[in-house]
């Protein structure tokens, strides 16, 4: 079937429009972008942890042929730069308020571009040197002779959050920042007084990071003329990223332009400014030549913000029949160097019971500063942690306390009737399916015809486990976000929007949204996201905010457009606005068979002298929306996998998934957007993780040859179906799509992998489940000691 | 990387030449160790000697009872040939397995065992079939060209040309990835030679070695039971952010047994 | 500086390139022929896939000068007089990319593939043939499905 022969309308898997330049060489990611006479920047970074600064030493690199500049921190504060707009909490009114319990303000610990007088982790910046070309500049940075003074680091989660621990910040009184009270302690407390069983379960949900495929890149001129700097790096929003850029070099925001084309992948990797963005920039105003970076992939393991690290202690208390009566705990946070961002947290525990039945819960929530690389949020921030937690505490339950898990989740999952609920955390789920969904995941999977495959398996000598897991996701970001419509005489139509793919192909599905909604054709729709001079507000991409509030904007410019068409459309048809019906993309008189397409509308608009004063003009509408509503949505994935019990390799041999967006705009972006997230899960679950030395500090796992990743044959094929519960909080029923495939993934693998371990008295196995830990798993569990259920 | 002159010589005798001539010249084969480290700046030489356009040390040839196969020969080659499945399956096994189909066009016999990384798979088909090294100066047996951790007994002006593999009664070469670099976290070949079983072990180590007890335990039965009981001993072996020294020996147990049973199932 | 000459795309070009210039360097930095994409530093994530000679390599691990007289295709060379190439085709059929980084390696690996092992692949070969690539974004899924539907398509092609 051609193209054109499908609809491009709302629910229809539409193929993507910006396939056809990816396919063939043709996208411009931020490495594709050269200016005339740019020069090169390359970075020069802290080989330690933690140490003092005593000197850094210029001269031999300045020396060095072809390097034009070499720049440190002390040239940094000459200039005047800024440290970096941190704001650990993006403010969403859904989300709760963390507060220190004691009354304290949350201590802030500032980031500038360089190191200033310490380096706090192994990748800070220390200097920068620019020159003529990129081995230049790197023969320049090896000449950087930098004098340190070695301190003792901290890494690890739970260490540096001890009384006792390295302190990283000299003004802070210690490296816990933010220590917060969370939840309801009496009525906790009550419940675990009436408690019949209580389930104890202590984590660790390790680091790990984005690794988008493009690494990042920027290259920056500045015009001395006009002062402005001209940046193209590829982010989840160019408008954000122009105000983070001017605060940093403390311009005003119309001194910069962003310009970003094709953003190779996210997961909210990119989704804050980074300090050679704000360096480039500096750069070329000081050498007077645009000054370009490209990171490399080493640099991007030491120097991409990092994500999860939570320490967890939670306990779930039931009653005889297996009702939940509370949960309660600890997560601690690990937010690196610098206070950077505490969402993942807050996102995290507001909901850590899940879609469940929870009269009572009480959690502290603390983070901490390390020794490490900041961490901010990653694909689903803070909720696969949790999510696996809970899904984990159900199977724990399931096992020691003798309930079937289907049964104890049947049991406690919320029933529709129960919807709206407040959660314990005052968080309200909107709507849901959610037994329905589960059902249908349990049938997908075939779990009824599980007990036969694990009879097969094992005739062949492998242990086959089972694992179901449901999950809700807040779905919140930044809430504010703006569309322009304009619809062009010639037959095309514009959306200006702040909200940029790295991947989501909103060319495609923006697209059909307004090919819905103004019947116009797909193919002359264009979206208009990365030139700040065209763009002047967005919130950019990030926690299933990009079609959940495109489609707000666009729908609502959409409406005005029609609204103003049809008066438009009544004069020149001399008739009544009344008598006007607007179908497929034309303007209707009621009953005469007379017409008039939208373009042409939309020429009158702009060529009739006569027209009132607001229908002359362009056609166009915008809308300017703060949502302040979190997107729900929720699912449930089971998944199975096979093990060789002699070597403790793990394999995925099934993954079903049936999750709720409300309403899928593209399904075969949906599904793509499914499989994806369920990749970065079985990721985590099984592979990845940021090793730092727990004695140096050094990240021990630093490129593709330590940092482990699922390739194509760690997969299968996944069974995935999309449930479409229109959501009450979203004008068009939609809930997010983008984050769902990761949240519950965690879950599910290690409760199959522990399922198929059950045979051998298995409790627990961390993650990431890797061959080695499986198999001492397997050894500990039959020669039990304190230690077996963590290893 | 730093820069270096290139010399792309036609003949053998003209990259002895040059070698001989710039003491601190490299030889470049496939390239996919070696350039991977210049990238890095882990290394420096002021000349690289590519030995790609020397034909002479390309191709798989049957000499006798033995299997010769030039140094500048590609794992893809190798994997396909149907000259190395008839002689030794386990060897076009062993090749198919390195790194990826892209490297596979790429990298080179003679590359591998002279880079001697303690992860990669041809040293362990190297030792463990009993191979000789032929070089431009001499001949040297497989249980003498592996000295260390990236060590080898080659000389600096010294150059592969090509390894001559015994053929072996039955063999079979047994690995598990290490799930990143996908290089062996641990491999095991094992052959039953004219000479006796032998029995090499590939990423458990600081170089590939042979497993002495496991061989004498083959040598009276050569089937999977006979190594009941056999271990080596966790002590020096390579422990990292990917395995413990106590599992690295846990595998080479396990992967010897199912290379005796690759080897039984698909003998030579 | 070496001279350096070879067949891109079909065309002759020739430049005066360093001992050290990579393949992927020369490509993407003389040429500016910017579809061929780096994505790391050790070899492994296949960004940079382009034909020498007829076979697929990293370039990022190829010397510019050790290809001097042979040929080159790259993403850019796949399509001809206009028409999508049959894997390129299917890629954009079963949306076998997200962010587009990855996916010029993945389709000349793919193409490679077809060559080496034929037209008709399982889903368990591609997987294993596909070692030496990296997607962050698809999950694999539908990559698996696009090179299945492309090297059909090839047939005969």
């Amino acid at each position: 079937m051609s193209q054109t022969a499908r609809s491009s309308r709302i629910g229809e898997p539409v193929r993507r429009k910006e396939d056809l330049r990816l396919v063939t060489g043709k996208g411009c990611f931020s490495d594709d972008v050269s200016l005339p006479r740019q020069v090169f920047a390359v970075m020069v970074r802290s080989t330690h942890a933690h140490a003092r600064i005593l000197d850094v030493d210029t001269r031999k690199a300045l020396a060095s042929p072809g390097v034009l500049a070499v720049l440190t921190g002390r040239d940094l504060l000459a200039d005047g730069l800024k440290p970096f707009p941190h704001k650990p909490f993006t403010s969403h009114p859904a989300d709760i308020a963390m507060v220190n319990s004691d009354g304290t303000p949350l201590f802030s610990a500032p980031q500038y571009p360089l190191a200033l007088g310490k380096v706090r982790y192994v990748g800070e910046i220390v200097a920068m040197v620019v020159a003529t070309t990129v081995a230049a500049a790197k023969d320049g940075a090896e000449l950087v002779d930098i004098g340190y003074a070695e301190l003792p680091a901290v890494t690890n989660t739970v260490a540096a959050a001890r009384p006792d621990a390295t302190r990283l910040w000299d003004e802070a009184r210690s490296n816990v920042c933010l220590d917060a009270d969370t939840g309801d302690r009496k009525g906790t407390e009550a419940g675990f007084a009436r408690a019949a069983h209580v389930v104890r379960f202590e984590t660790w949900v390790q680091r790990v990071t984005g690794v988008p495929m493009e690494p990042r890149a920027a290259v920056c001129e500045y015009d001395a003329v006009t002062q402005r700097y001209t940046l193209h790096a590829g982010s989840g929003g160019a408008v954000r990223l122009k105000q983070e850029l001017a605060a940093i070099l403390d311009v005003p925001a119309e001194n910069v332009r962003v310009l970003m084309q094709d953003v190779g992948g996210n997961f909210g990797t990119r989704g804050f400014i980074y300090p050679e963005f704000a360096l480039v920039a500096w750069a070329a105003r000081r050498v007077g030549r645009p000054v370009k970076w490209t990171c490399t992939r080493q640099e991007s393991f030491l120097s991409d913000y990092q994500g999860r690290d939570l320490a967890v202690e939670a306990e779930l208390a039931l009653d005889a029949d297996g009702n939940f009566l509370a949960m309660r705990g600890s997560n601690i946070g690990n937010a690196g160097a610098h206070t950077a961002n505490f969402s993942p947290l807050r996102k995290g525990v507001e909901i850590m019971s899940s879609i469940y039945r929870m009269p009572a819960a009480n959690f502290r929530a603390r983070t901490v500063l390390s020794n490490t690389m900041m961490t901010r949020p990653y694909r689903s921030a803070g909720r696969p942690e949790v999510m696996y937690v809970m899904e984990r505490l159900i199977d724990l339950a399931a096992r020691e306390c003798g309930f079937d898990r289907i049964e104890l989740r049947r049991r406690n999952l919320l029933s529709q009737a129960e919807l709206p609920y407040t959660n314990p955390w005052g968080m309200i789920y909107d709507s849901g399916a959610y037994h329905e969904v589960m059902e249908k995941a349990l049938k997908l999977g075939d779990w009824a015809g599980f007990a036969e495959r694990r009879a097969e398996a094992r005739s062949r000598g492998k242990c086959r486990g089972i694992g179901v897991a449901n999950y809700v996701d807040t779905a919140t970001g930044v809430p504010r976000e703006r569309g322009e419509v304009t619809v062009h005489p010639d037959g095309r139509v514009d959306v200006v929007i702040g909200i940029v793919s790295n991947g989501q192909g909103h060319e495609t599905s923006f697209a059909q949204l307004v090919t819905e909604w103004l019947g116009v054709p797909f193919e002359n729709v264009r979206i208009i996201a990365g030139d700040t001079d065209i763009v002047k507000v967005g919130g950019g991409t990030h926690g299933g905010r990009g079609m959940r509030l495109a489609s707000i904007v666009i729908w609502n410019s959409s409406r005005q457009i029609i609204e103003k068409g049809t008066r438009l459309a009544a004069l020149l048809l001399n008739s009544e606005p009344s008598e006007i019906e607007f179908k497929d993309g034309r303007f209707l008189l009621n009953g005469t068979g007379r017409s008039i397409g939208l373009f042409e509308v939309a020429a009158a608009g702009t060529q009739l002298k006569d027209l009132p004063d607001d229908l002359r003009g362009p056609l166009a509408a915008f809308s300017d929306e703060t949502v302040n509503v979190a997107g729900f949505p929720y699912g449930c994935h089971v998944c199975e996998v096979e093990i060789d019990p002699e070597l403790g390799t793990v394999e995925i041999v099934r993954y079903s998934a049936v999750d709720d967006v409300g309403r899928a705009v593209n399904p075969m972006i949906v599904h793509g957007q499914i499989h994806g997230g369920i990749a970065q899960g079985v990721g985590q679950a099984l592979l990845e993780q940021c090793f730092y030395d727990a004695a140096t500090g050094q990240l021990l796992s630093g490129s593709f040859m330590d940092y482990a990743m699922p390739r194509a044959d760690s997969l299968p094929f996944f069974k995935t179906e999309i449930s479409e519960v229109p959501s009450p909080t979203h004008p068009l029923g939609m809930r997010p799509a983008g984050e769902g495939g990761t949240t519950p993934a965690l879950g599910v693998v290690i409760n199959a992998v522990v399922d198929a371990l059950a045979g051998y008295g298995v409790k627990h196995v961390e993650m990431p489940a890797t061959p080695e830990r499986i198999w001492r798993a397997i050894r500990e569990a039959q020669t039990p000691s304190p230690a077996a259920a963590n290893r | 990387m730093y820069d270096f002159d290139y010399h792309r010589p036609a003949s053998l005798d003209d990259v002895a030449a040059i070698i001989s001539a710039h003491g601190d010249f490299k030889v470049l084969a496939g390239g996919m160790s070696l350039i991977p480290t210049l990238k890095l700046r882990l290394a420096r030489y002021s000349g690289l000697v590519d030995l790609g356009g020397v034909e002479s040390l390309k191709g798989i040839t049957r000499d006798g009872n033995a299997l010769v196969i030039g140094a500048m020969t590609p794992h893809a080659t190798v994997a396909t040939s149907p000259e190395v499945e008839r002689a030794i399956p386990a060897l076009a096994d062993l090749a198919r397995g390195i790194g990826d189909p892209l490297v596979r066009n790429r990298g080179t016999i003679g590359g591998s065992i002279a880079n001697a990384d303690p992860a990669a798979d041809y040293p362990a088909g190297v030792l463990g079939l009993g191979a000789t090294v032929w070089t431009n100066k001499r001949k040297i047996a497989a249980d003498d060209f592996f000295v260390g951790l990236f060590e080898t007994a080659l000389r600096p002006d010294e150059i592969i040309t090509a390894v001559s593999f015994p053929l072996a009664k039955a063999a079979g070469y047994a690995k598990l990835r290490q799930s990143a670099s996908r290089f062996a976290l641990v491999g095991v070949f094992v052959a039953k030679t004219a000479r006796g079983v032998r029995v090499a072990v590939t990423g458990a180590g600081p170089s590939v070695f042979r497993f002495r007890d496991a061989e004498a335990a083959l040598e009276k039965r050569f089937e999977t039971s006979a190594l009941d009981g056999i271990r080596v001993e966790a002590d020096g072996l390579n422990s990292d952010i990917h395995a413990s020294a106590e599992y690295r020996a846990h595998c080479v147990g396990v992967l010897t047994k199912r290379a005796v049973w690759a080897a039984r199932s698909n003998p030579a | 500086m070496p001279v350096l000459s070879m067949t891109v795309n079909g065309k002759l070009v020739s430049a005066e390139v360093e001992g050290r210039t990579l393949l992927v360097q020369f490509l993407r930095e003389i040429l500016n022929l910017t579809g061929t994409h780096e994505g790391c530093d050790t070899s492994q994530c296949g960004c940079c896939t382009v034909q020498f000679n007829g076979k697929g390599v990293k370039s990022c691990t190829v010397l510019a000068l050790g290809c001097n007289g042979g040929t080159v295709t790259t993403i850019e060379g796949l399509a001809t007089d206009g028409k999508l190439h049959p894997m390129q085709a299917a890629f954009q059929e079963h949306h076998g990319l997200q962010c587009g980084f990855c996916t010029p390696g993945m389709i000349m690996s793919a193409v490679d593939m077809v060559n080496r092992m034929g037209n008709d692949l399982s889903d368990h070969t591609i997987r294993e043939q596909l070692e030496g690539n990296i997607c962050r974004c698809t999950g694999y899924h539908n990559i698996v499905k696009a090179i299945q539907a492309g090297a059909a398509a090839m047939k005969g092609s």
